[in-house]
């Protein structure tokens, strides 16, 4: 017989992972109550939040007991939002207990991370046809192909380093401008508009943005409101990087607008 | 003119693909997640240069048409519908905007700046839109959609 607070603390846990892999609330707070209505728990109440989880079990009774989690913002991973999703509907019919739960959720965590040149290549790919579509020639893409790669390196190095989400946008957006004026050191003939549009779309918070909406969506104006804030501070913080190069550029050129 | 939109939607759904990769999407499901990416963009590739639409209500309608794809993925998957749009989201969302927005206010062209400033907010709250029109869909209807492919493959 499992007891109340051993069901709630992996409850709690699932929940958190889903948080911190960037589900939006209303499914981690909809898996966690099918979970809990799943290992027959009648009473109970859970809150989520984009970065806090408060869960409470069969209150007044003898077993009764409450967690809280703080679930600070963290990067996406959408293989393991959906290996837990699969867990969650798993446990909801009944083919997985506790312990197979535990065990489940500790190998989805522990899930090695892809490869880093893998990551760099496909960065550089996804930079570099994304210039294209923006209206770039082959050119620019090869050189947002390049961009796209050292930004990637920056960015993996500023996961390492555990710097804040606002000084890493600010300096890889800084990255990102300045990868994108250097082929016009060499006199090659680039738009470097397009590429510097094609290299920041790694930067771009299109995904905190569509979480928020979904937030809002949901009713839980709490939790978009805390989304929305990250995603307009990361376009303000890509916005600073981009202006403060071109701003330094253009005093090197003699105050000549570059475009 | 066919060439040249399977050329866009060939290379949008690369990027989105290459996009997906880097958020660590399924093995599996990356093409599907790069075809998603793909078809909203092609949406809104054909309302812009070829229909004559404004940017916001091509955005509008793309989006709209990107949530309901990714819905229909995700019944026919088995797979959470936000592992399809995040990364179908990308080509839509208004990263130029956000750049020339910036650009303007250094360069001091303050006209160009509230323009593109503008845009941007409009084309966010398009996207907004879109977003909310998509998922207003019941999910019963998905559902069903869901049904009919898995009668097919069992």
């Amino acid at each position: 017989m499992t007891t109340t607070k051993e069901i709630l603390t992996l409850t709690a846990e699932i929940g958190d992972a889903m948080l911190r892999n960037g589900a939006e609330i209303y499914r981690v707070e909809d898996s966690l109550v099918r979970i809990l209505k799943a290992y027959n728990i009648e009473n109970f109440d859970i809150y989520v939040l984009s970065n806090g989880i408060f869960a409470s079990a069969n209150e007044g009774l003898d077993d009764s007991c409450s967690i809280i989690r703080h679930t600070p913002l963290g990067d996406v991973n959408l293989r393991k939002i959906s290996a837990l999703n699969q867990l969650t509907r798993d446990i909801c019919c009944k083919h997985c207990d506790v312990k197979t739960a535990w065990k489940r959720l500790d190998e989805c965590l522990n899930s090695p991370s892809p490869d880093k040149r893998l990551l760099c290549f496909f960065c550089g790919l996804g930079c570099s046809c994304f210039t294209y579509l923006f209206g770039g020639t082959i050119l620019d893409s090869i050189m947002a192909f390049v961009a796209g790669i050292f930004l990637e390196i920056f960015l993996l190095y500023c996961a390492h380093q555990k710097l804040s989400r606002f000084t890493k946008n600010v300096f890889a957006s800084i990255v990102a401008m300045t990868l994108s004026l250097l082929p016009l050191l060499f006199g090659l003939k680039i738009s470097y508009d397009k590429i510097v549009i094609g290299v920041i779309m790694p930067l771009v918070p299109g995904i905190t943005f569509t979480t928020s909406i979904r937030d809002y969506y949901n009713g839980d104006y709490l939790s978009g409101t805390i989304h929305l804030i990250d995603a307009l501070l990361t376009a303000l913080c890509i916005a600073a990087g981009v202006g403060i190069v071109i701003s330094i550029y253009q005093s090197i050129n003699g105050g000549v607008p570059v475009l | 003119m066919i060439l040249e939109l399977f050329i866009q939607f060939l290379i949008a759904s690369i990027a989105t693909l290459s996009f997906s990769v880097i958020f660590c999407a399924p093995r599996k499901e990356a093409i599907f997640c790069g075809i998603t990416g793909g078809f909203g963009w092609i949406i809104y590739f054909i309302l812009n240069n070829y229909v004559h639409y404004s940017i916001i209500v091509a955005a509008l309608i793309a989006t709209s048409g990107l949530a309901i794809i990714s819905r229909s993925f995700a019944v026919i998957r088995m797979h959470p519908a936000t592992i399809y749009i995040l990364p179908g989201i990308f080509p839509l969302v208004p990263g130029a905007g956000i750049y020339y927005t910036a650009y303007y206010l250094i360069t001091k062209q303050h006209t160009l700046f509230a323009q593109k400033g503008l845009e941007t907010f409009e084309i966010a709250s398009a996207i907004v839109f879109g977003i909310i029109f998509g998922f207003a869909i019941p999910q019963s209807l998905f559902a069903k959609l869901g049904q009919l492919f898995h009668h097919k493959t069992t």
